[in-house]
């Protein structure tokens, strides 16, 4: 109850703020504009592989950003006090924060990669089944990189005194971290995506536990 | 604590004390709060009145000692606790993208209330602290008075038991003031414990049915008005108001017992005893005296000291006074 009416808001939160629109028009926008000025290598990489790169690291660190950001800002302006003199649990706070946060990172992502799959159907004649799967594993990779680089951005928004700290410890590290669930890719294990999917959930639940805990012994 | 160390009050403090790396911000603080007091907490800045609020709502956890609400150590029961408590913070902020309707809406929620609970709480408290017309505005459009008496309205909503307010009346307009004060005063009559702290004396003296004064992380003094007054070191000053001045007081000035004798406004004088002098007989032979110069008595008062000056003694006066 708690932590749906939290979400709710903090969805509500992103809408009012535009940060939703500039995340579900804005993202998958900026692929296709990139997509278009790309210069010719000559290798046929397929839209969607690309939408996939650009929106997992931009994405990624666009909602840590937005998450360091938000809490170490309303830590500052003692936004939580009013919160957590009233009977709920102190988790539900930043946890619905991320969820928001996540929810509106993946449905852009989902935007960007239908993009990229409509403009691969027109530009190959088709959807042949290795664009169809390099579309799911792209999706799957940006997920895990974004829950992972999301859960970093609660962590060192509770951890970081200043927004400058903040913001400067999650461009660089968070960016580092969300690194994490391409390593099996890059080991070169067949199938890699279920691999991915369950190091970024482990990953971005280690970091989320961290977070809360020391959110919960904070004193305000 | 009762003799048979039971705890009566709603609000016990026993040894509180905090640190803060080498700051010792609250020295063994104990008090007790009972159920429906208006408790006045004054004391200069950093005397370590916002850090006893926070250590009473959950937000600080105490270096040492113990603190009772009800009958829940805090912070161990802080969810019991939370469900009969009003809090408004002395710096606190909303959200920006919140309108004063929709931060109500989560609020109430958040404290337990039902959906049609919530509307109506909305609209009382809202016209209860004089935003009945900003309901659906967004809160950073307030003004800074009006996001106060809205921070008042959120830690009203939910009919709490126990109101803890810090500084609430900073940055309010004389009337707005006077609003909050006869809210306040309203609380304490319907049974709500308020406890409030204030740097500004007045405010305290106008509200407060009890009054505890805290210098340097110390309770130096807690009581009711009059109490803080009758320890505060007397006085020996009498003041006299004349119907009839014949101007021929100042030969009582050489009375015995009398120390000075001035005119404090027409018609009023005030007179300084001698404390070593037999009090009573000097008082009987200045009122003789003044029958006897022909003035005529139309009042004779022992002046006690003001909240200030017993505030000052202690606070000024610091770990001597």
């Amino acid at each position: 109850m708690t932590f749906l009416l939290l979400f709710k808001d903090e969805l509500r939160g992103f809408y009012k703020s535009k940060v939703m629109i500039f995340l579900w028009i804005g993202l998958p926008l900026m692929t296709v504009i990139l997509h278009l000025w790309s210069p010719d290598t000559g290798e046929d990489i397929p839209f969607t592989a690309l939408s996939a790169i650009l929106i997992s690291s931009m994405g990624g660190t666009l909602a840590a950003v937005m998450l360091t950001v938000s809490i170490i800002h309303e830590k500052t302006r003692h936004v939580y006090d009013l919160f957590l003199v009233r009977p709920l649990k102190r988790w539900n706070l930043i946890i619905s924060k991320f969820f928001a946060v996540y929810t509106c990172i993946a449905v852009a992502s989902f935007l960007a990669l239908m993009l990229g799959l409509v403009i691969d159907y027109f530009s190959m004649g088709g959807a042949p089944e290795a664009v169809l799967n390099d579309a799911a594993q792209s999706l799957a990779i940006s997920l895990s990189m974004m829950a992972v680089s999301s859960s970093a951005g609660v962590l060192i928004g509770v951890a970081a005194p200043s927004v400058l700290v903040g913001a400067i410890l999650v461009i660089y590290g968070g960016n580092q971290i969300s690194a994490i669930p391409m390593l099996p890719n890059m080991l070169n294990i067949s199938n890699p995506v279920p691999f991915t999917i369950i190091l970024g959930a482990v990953t971005s639940c280690i970091l989320l536990v961290i977070a809360v805990f020391l959110f919960t012994r904070k004193q305000f | 604590m009762s003799e048979s160390g039971e705890r009566n009050g709603l609000v016990v403090f026993e040894g509180i004390s905090k640190r803060y790396e080498d700051l010792l911000a609250l020295n063994n603080v104990s008090f007790e709060i009972e159920e429906g007091e208006i408790f006045g907490y004054i004391g200069p800045n950093g005397a370590g009145k916002t850090t006893t609020i926070k250590i009473m709502v959950g937000l600080l956890r105490p270096t040492q000692g113990t603190l009772y609400i009800g009958d829940h150590p805090m912070p161990d029961e802080k969810g019991e606790v939370h469900k009969m408590l009003g809090y408004l913070p002395q710096s606190f902020a909303f959200q920006e993208w919140r309108t004063v309707d929709h931060a109500l809406r989560t609020f109430g929620k958040l404290s337990g209330l039902e959906k049609n609970e919530v509307e109506h709480r909305i609209e009382e408290v809202l016209d209860l602290v004089a935003l009945p017309d900003v309901r659906y505005k967004k809160i950073v459009k307030l003004s800074g008075g009006m996001t106060q008496k809205l921070g008042l309205a959120q830690a009203l909503l939910h009919n709490p038991k126990l109101l803890v307010l810090d500084e609430p009346l900073a940055g309010l307009d004389p009337a707005s003031r006077y609003q909050i004060k006869q809210i306040i005063k309203g609380l304490g009559k319907s049974g709500t414990t308020v406890f409030f702290s204030s740097h500004i004396l007045s405010d305290v003296q106008d509200v407060a049915t009890k009054i505890g004064i805290l210098n340097r992380g110390r309770i130096m003094q807690i009581g009711t008005l009059d109490e803080l007054k009758s320890r505060f070191p007397k006085k020996n000053d009498v003041e006299i108001t004349l119907s009839h001045d014949s101007g021929r007081w100042k030969e009582l000035e050489s009375l015995t017992g009398v120390t000075s004798l001035e005119q404090s406004a027409p018609n009023r004088l005030l007179v300084h005893l001698d404390s070593k002098a037999d009090i009573d007989e000097t008082i009987h032979n200045l009122i003789q005296g003044l029958i006897d110069l022909d003035c005529r008595i139309r009042s004779f008062t022992p002046v006690f000291p003001s909240l200030d000056e017993v505030y000052l003694q202690y606070v000024e006066g610091g770990e001597n006074a």
